[in-house]
């Protein structure tokens, strides 16, 4: 992550939002200043280093700082992690999909490894209990609270590692306790159970090891100097460095392999078997949520003292696929959409992150999936399809002389090049146009397609009723369900690949970029009009032009380009070259060279966003202190949850005009946040 | 001379006349004139003598290539104007001005390749302008020049700018009427107009659309460049019913499709609607304007094969129903984000915006105005 001034700001306001002012303070003092131990933290946050280590454990313990001792001087520094600060943003949001996706238990459990942070699995499912057992039963309230409150205390004060419960016996007294306690909504401990096995089976959460606290690079760096002792010559000459390198790569590999030790088990656990899957699809009617076999939940039992967190990455993934099909259904339509998101929660059970760079520690079964690509049979995605689609619906028909099948169905082996500002090949390129090949394309399709003209017409003669003999059939299902995946395939966007025989797959990198330039595009257009987008989508393409060829392609007048060019100059969305023809520099003797430069722009955007976001929630920061006197009473707990009886009118309805006002302003950061997830993190 | 040499040339001028009938600028040299079988074989001297009297006679233009020289044939009623010519600095402006042909001579270039007072040039323009032979004009490339030409031919297109300019201005506004046809037309026959008909009795999922096939897009409008015209015809209306418009909606059409509309077939339709009369649009015209409209995000080229055709953008988001007013066909649902909303995407002192600083986030006045 690039971390402007904008971006260390908006890292130290979030933490400041969600953790409060003292990690917040200590997070702004290491963005700032790098790498520092505890006693340069404390000058320069002026706080005492006891205060420096209380809020240093609870960074730590929501992974937003990393850790690294010296062995030798056994000295500690503290480096911020502000991708997970960042990460805080997007809270809301990834509890939203793993509603969606995993049901209310994941949610909640998500939800309480967020205010956790790192936590063993026992610990996890008592806090959970507690909080969400008692939630319906309105005597415990306040107790309630006090529970919170006692266990981050008890997390803050550090020894996240230490196992401070016994496990069984804590877990279920408390159980016991409590489903005496609600008899509304019993919370079964097996579930519970259950939940957590699935979700860190689909890594959505991830085990803690000991490495996970130090930074990737400083992990890389500690791995390196342990494998150096093994050459006390040094490391030189080709064959040496390969060595060494070949030592360091398989220790990290290992560290990889360590880490997801149980996520593998959990996923051995005939978790992901289709048949389980179909089961569960049935008895829940399509939200995947009920995990059927116990065999995940024991696992995790048998454990107790895993330590467990929340996996970002994955997360990520989930938030990608969430924006791809809103895309999809901006650009082609909403069926389709809700076919491109079956596509993508059968492929992305295998995709853990978005992007990935050196220092990212993977598997070896990741790092195959990674760069082989993943990807899906036409039956897979059926199988994921919610069954309350119309297939039928959302696209236009067209006579069958129309429609060439070799093209719709055209098979596209490679993934597309991403090749300087442009995307190539996104549709023309790739293989050579057919010819000769015939084995070029997908011949699934043929056949079905004239029982599907039979049916049409058919249709069309029997207007009224004969709705469906041959209809709801599975294979009839499959058929339309394949027209919506052509589609995807066939858009500019290119949102899927045809890559196989009923095989398809996303390059998410090259579509990812489209979708840059689509944001892009769109804050141009919004900002300089139609015409402006049209100049900077000509100086894309063709790259440098002087500002005679200009106004020829565009269709423009001089003068107006001229003053477009220069906006979009001033607003830092064109770049312009000046290339004297003389020495003597004037004005008139000089050609003006007018470009767009992406990177540039891109980066500049992002920063904007950041920007923009810090705005906000400063504003917010304002609008609380206008509103103090309010607030002061709404914080109180015995009026938290109960606003409208206890509060006066008028206060009440103060209170209600700064809560509009704050749904406002978090709805703008949240909106922003989408912009920086696609110019940076997908 | 020899009383010969009138015939002979005579002969030469006619010869020449002819082999050029087919291609009026064809230059010839000297092997070429040899060729015509006029001037007996290896009589150099003869031929000399010939094209000497028919330079003299404006009859022959000699033009300087790197091969060496060569001569242009210069039609008699053109020569018989040199004729009326009375100074020698009309002859050499005049020369340059009718070499110049349609592009126009620029008159600092006249200038300079004659090397005379700026004085004589005016007043040699003067009376060639009041003989009517030359004319002077504006090229759209640069209209402060001023420019020559002759009075009894046009400025050529690359002057004129061809069909989007008028009177050397770029005539906007029928650039974009044009481009709001060839929008239009794309659309049509790009997309599958679902008239929602069938939302009204619960059909069963799985049977295929009822929906009146759009006539712009069936098989028949593809065929006969007749109903493609009437389908770009600007009001709406028998397409698209005003009560029904609720629920039409644009469909994307099936994958493979192969009639999205080419260039050549858009021209047809334009021609066939004939939207601009005065102005024959070509080919590469209407690729001018698709280009633009593909730089603009509204359509996307779409390769079938050899086949290049153009489909619209975002077709399901370019509702007839949402018509802002009927007939307005370039509607579309704008898309945004965060950086396209208030306040900081707006904000004109972003830059500027700090805190502490003169703009800042709680003393903003876009966020009171948004906030209220």
């Amino acid at each position: 992550m690039l971390v402007t001034k904008n971006a260390a700001e908006l890292c130290a306001l979030l933490v400041n939002e969600i953790y409060g002012q003292l990690p917040s303070r200590i997070i702004a003092a290491l963005l700032a200043r790098g790498r520092s131990n505890v006693r340069d933290l404390a000058l320069y946050t002026s706080l005492n280093p006891k205060q420096v280590r209380h809020g240093l454990a609870l960074a730590i313990q929501h992974n937003l700082v990393f850790y690294q001792t010296d062995h030798e001087t056994a000295a500690t520094t503290y480096e911020a992690n502000p991708q997970a600060s960042y990460h805080l943003v997007r809270v809301g949001k990834i509890l939203d999909v793993i509603n969606r996706k995993y049901g209310t238990m994941a949610k909640n459990l998500v939800n309480d490894l967020l205010m956790l942070g790192h936590v063993e699995v026992a610990e996890l499912i008592r806090y959970h209990k507690l909080k969400h057992g008692r939630k319906k039963a309105t005597l415990n309230g306040n107790q309630n609270h006090d529970h919170e409150h006692d266990l981050d205390l008890d997390l803050e004060d550090g020894e996240p590692d230490d196992p401070f419960n016994n496990d069984s016996h804590d877990v279920n007294g408390n159980g016991a306790g409590h489903s005496a306690a609600d008899d509304m909504k019993p919370i079964q401990v097996d579930q519970v159970y259950d939940t957590m096995a699935q979700l860190i089976a689909a890594g959505v959460a991830e085990t803690v090891s000991t490495t996970m606290f130090q930074s990737p690079q400083d992990l890389k760096a500690s791995v390196e100097q342990e494998c150096m002792k093994e050459f006390p010559n040094g490391v030189r000459g080709a064959k040496i460095t390969a060595e060494f390198d070949g030592m360091v790569k398989s220790q990290i590999k290992a560290i990889g392999a360590e880490r997801s030790i149980t996520k593998r088990k959990l996923q051995e656990s005939a978790l992901y078997e289709p048949s389980n899957i179909k089961r569960r699809k049935l008895a829940n009617g399509g939200i995947s949520n009920g995990f059927a076999g116990d065999s995940g939940g024991s696992v995790l039992r048998e454990e107790p003292n895993t330590v467990v967190r929340l996996n970002f990455d994955k997360c990520l993934v989930e938030l990608r696929n969430q924006k791809l099909i809103e895309h999809a259904e901006d650009f082609v339509g909403d069926t389709t959409a809700q076919v491109f998101a079956a596509l993508l929660a059968s492929l992305c059970r295998k995709v853990y992150r978005c992007q990935h760079d050196q220092h990212t520690i993977m598997t070896e079964e990741e790092e195959e999936t990674y760069f082989t690509g993943v990807r899906v049979t036409t039956e897979e995605v059926f199988d994921h399809l919610s069954p309350g689609i119309d297939l039928s619906t959302g696209i236009g028909t067209a006579s069958e002389e129309d429609i060439d099948i070799r093209f719709a169905e055209k098979i596209r082996k490679y993934p597309p090049q991403i090749q300087g500002s442009n995307l190539h090949g996104t549709l023309d390129e790739g293989d050579e146009i057919l010819g000769s090949d015939d084995e070029d394309y997908d011949r699934t399709g043929e056949r079905p397609t004239g029982a599907y003209m039979n049916g049409h017409q058919n249709g069309s003669v029997a207007q009224n009723g004969t709705t469906n003999q041959t209809g709801t059939s599975r294979i009839e299902q499959i058929r339309q369900m394949r027209q919506h995946l052509l589609i995807l395939a066939e858009a500019k966007q290119q949102f899927v690949r045809h890559c196989g025989q009923n095989e398809w797959t996303v390059d998410f990198g090259p579509l990812i970029q489209q979708l840059r330039y689509v944001e892009l595009d769109t804050m141009i257009e919004d900002s300089f009009g139609r015409q402006g987008l049209r100049l900077t989508r000509i100086l894309r393409e063709k790259g440098k032009l002087d500002d005679k060829t200009l106004p020829a392609m565009a269709l423009m007048r001089k003068p107006d380009v001229h003053v477009k060019m220069a906006e979009m100059e001033m607003a830092g969305f064109l770049e312009v070259q000046e290339v004297p023809r003389d020495n003597n520099r004037a004005a008139n003797r000089t050609m003006f060279f007018w470009f767009f430069d992406e990177a540039r722009t891109l980066k500049r955007v992002l920063d904007n966003a950041y920007k923009s976001m810090v705005r906000c929630l400063e504003r917010l920061e304002v609008e609380r202190y206008k509103k103090r006197n309010v607030l002061s009473v709404t914080d109180r707990r015995d009026v938290q949850g109960h606003e409208e009886e206890m509060l006066r009118g008028d206060v009440y309805t103060e209170y209600l005009e700064f809560l509009d006002i704050e749904k406002k302003l978090l709805s703008q950061v949240s909106r922003l946040d989408d912009l920086v997830s696609i110019f940076q993190d997908f | 001379m020899d009383e010969q040499t009138p015939l002979l040339k005579k002969q030469l001028y006619e010869a020449c006349e002819e082999a050029c009938s087919s291609d009026p600028d064809r230059l010839f040299t000297q092997e070429d004139l040899t060729a015509l079988d006029v001037i007996p074989p290896k009589d150099i001297k003869k031929l000399l003598q010939l094209i000497q009297i028919l330079t003299n006679e404006r009859l022959f233009a000699p033009v300087h290539l790197h091969s060496g020289l060569a001569w242009r044939l210069r039609p008699e009623a053109e020569a018989a104007k040199y004729k009326q010519l009375t100074s020698h600095d009309q002859v050499l402006v005049y020369e340059i001005i009718d070499a110049a042909g349609a592009e126009g001579a620029w008159q600092q270039d006249i200038k300079r390749r004659l090397n005379v007072q700026d004085n004589a040039l005016r007043k040699a323009l003067k009376e060639l302008e009041a003989k009517r032979l030359v004319a002077q004009f504006t090229t759209v490339e640069n209209i402060s020049k001023k420019m020559w030409i002759k009075a009894n031919i046009k400025p050529s297109s690359r002057a004129t700018g061809g069909p989007w300019y008028t009177d050397q201005f770029l005539d906007e506004a029928f650039i974009e009427a044009l481009q709001s046809v060839v929008m239009s037309f794309i659309k049509n026959r790009g997309s599958y107009l679902s008239k929602g008909e069938r939302s009204a009795r619960s059909v069963s999922p799985v049977l295929p659309k009822k929906g009146v096939i759009n006539g712009a897009a069936s098989e028949a409008a593809i065929k006969s460049k007749k109903r493609a015209a009437d389908a770009i015809s600007k009001d709406d209306t028998p397409v698209a019913p005003p009560a029904k418009t609720r629920k039409t909606i644009r469909l994307p059409l099936p994958a493979g499709y192969m009639e999205y509309p080419t260039t050549e077939e858009i021209t047809a339709g334009i021609q066939a609607a004939e939207v601009a009369k005065g102005q024959p649009l070509k080919q590469e015209h209407v690729q001018e304007l698709i280009d633009v409209l593909v730089w603009d995000n509204r359509v996307e080229e779409i390769r079938m094969g050899n086949r290049v055709g153009y489909r619209a953008v975002r077709i399901g988001k370019q509702n007839p129903s949402l018509y802002s007013k009927p007939g307005d066909e370039d509607f579309w649902e704008p898309r945004s984000n965060g950086l396209t909303t208030a306040p900081c995407g707006k904000c004109p002192v972003f830059d500027l915006c700090e805190e502490g600083g003169p703009v800042w986030a709680g003393g903003c006045e876009y966020f009171d105005q948004w906030l209220a």
